[in-house]
């Protein structure tokens, strides 16, 4: 196979593999009219940032038949996202970093001072 | 020296503002997002300090909608924007190199995944993940594994959730290196929490 263009080898887990010669034919199909991998996960990164235009989301829904990777992939980077959006509201977990009484002393002393003035 | 968290939840209810009781039930928390954020501790003090001046001031605005120290919390975290644009410089380049060579293994030479080292399936799903302790801190060290400006950069935009066009304003960054960026330290902690969490054996299922 080395060499040969092949977007989907034997246990591919995707909806469309190499199971017949018609899906053969199918995959090399759509394999030619949509993103590589490398590219799809370029555009999969700023789809997080911005819309993608219409043309680009079919091109993306035509590959995941053929790529049950990328379309992992997709959902790991939205996975991902609310993975570390909630990391604040865990710090507690991992963090047992607190300020110095010293350091509350004086914020407590300039607070004190800011709504005197 | 915990603050009781129950008793300062209901208690901010009734919206007395008491700025020195601030400093002992939210000082910690504060200090920690802030400190996790900018690194260096006095910076973070700083900063945890500007947040309840800035709350003194604004405390006309403070509805007891939101929970006092979510309402804290949000302002630390417009502090921390303002800490980086006040920093904002155009990153080096090597920032940008730090995963070429990990990658080009990844795919195979046409572009498509080389599907040994594909995306695994990651189980159990997101909510259980989330109620483990350790999971947290397995993704703190895989953040601590990003070039700091890459880091930054990456929390900007998903924990602070700057826009893209702020963060380029903001950093003096082109879209162009900001795109690219941010695909990198998604690759790499995707492939950093496989490795390090799902692919463990240890945290596979319950």
């Amino acid at each position: 196979m080395s060499g040969e263009y092949n977007p989907s080898p034997e246990d591919n887990p995707s909806f469309l593999a190499r199971r017949n010669r018609f899906q053969t034919a199918l995959v090399k199909f759509i394999g030619e009219r949509t993103p590589k991998c490398r590219e799809v996960g370029r555009i999969l990164s700023q789809s997080m940032d911005s819309k993608l235009s219409l043309i680009t989301r079919i091109k993306l829904r035509l590959h995941y038949l053929i790529c049950a990777w990328c379309q992992r992939y997709d959902k790991q980077l939205h996975e991902l996202r609310k993975f570390t959006s909630s990391v604040p509201r865990h710090l507690d977990d991992f963090s047992v970093d607190t300020l110095s009484p010293s350091a509350k002393e004086r914020m407590k002393e300039a607070l004190g001072e800011d709504r005197r003035e | 020296m915990p603050s009781p968290k129950i008793e300062g939840a209901t208690r901010a209810a009734t919206v007395t503002f008491d700025p020195e009781r601030w400093v002992d039930e939210h000082g910690d928390c504060l200090y920690r997002y802030a400190l996790f954020r900018v690194r260096r501790p006095e910076i973070a003090e700083d900063l945890v300090q500007e947040t309840f001046f800035t709350a003194v001031r604004t405390s006309g605005c403070f509805r007891g909608k939101s929970s006092e120290r979510s309402w804290l919390c949000g302002i630390l975290k417009n502090k921390i924007c303002d800490h980086f644009r006040t920093l904002g410089r155009e990153i080096s380049f090597t920032d940008l190199e730090f995963l070429d060579d990990e990658l080009s293994n990844k795919f195979v030479s046409q572009g498509f995944w080389n599907h040994e080292r594909g995306p695994l399936e990651w189980k159990p799903e997101a909510e259980v993940v989330m109620q483990r302790a350790e999971f947290w801190e397995t993704l703190r060290n895989c953040l601590s594994k990003l070039p700091e400006r890459v880091a930054d950069v990456f929390m900007l935009r998903e924990i602070e959730e700057l826009e893209t066009e702020q963060i380029c304003r903001d950093l003096n960054i082109s879209p162009n290196n900001l795109w690219v960026m941010l695909h990198r330290a998604r690759m790499a902690l995707r492939e950093c929490l496989e490795i390090n969490w799902f692919k463990d054996p240890r945290q596979g299922g319950e």
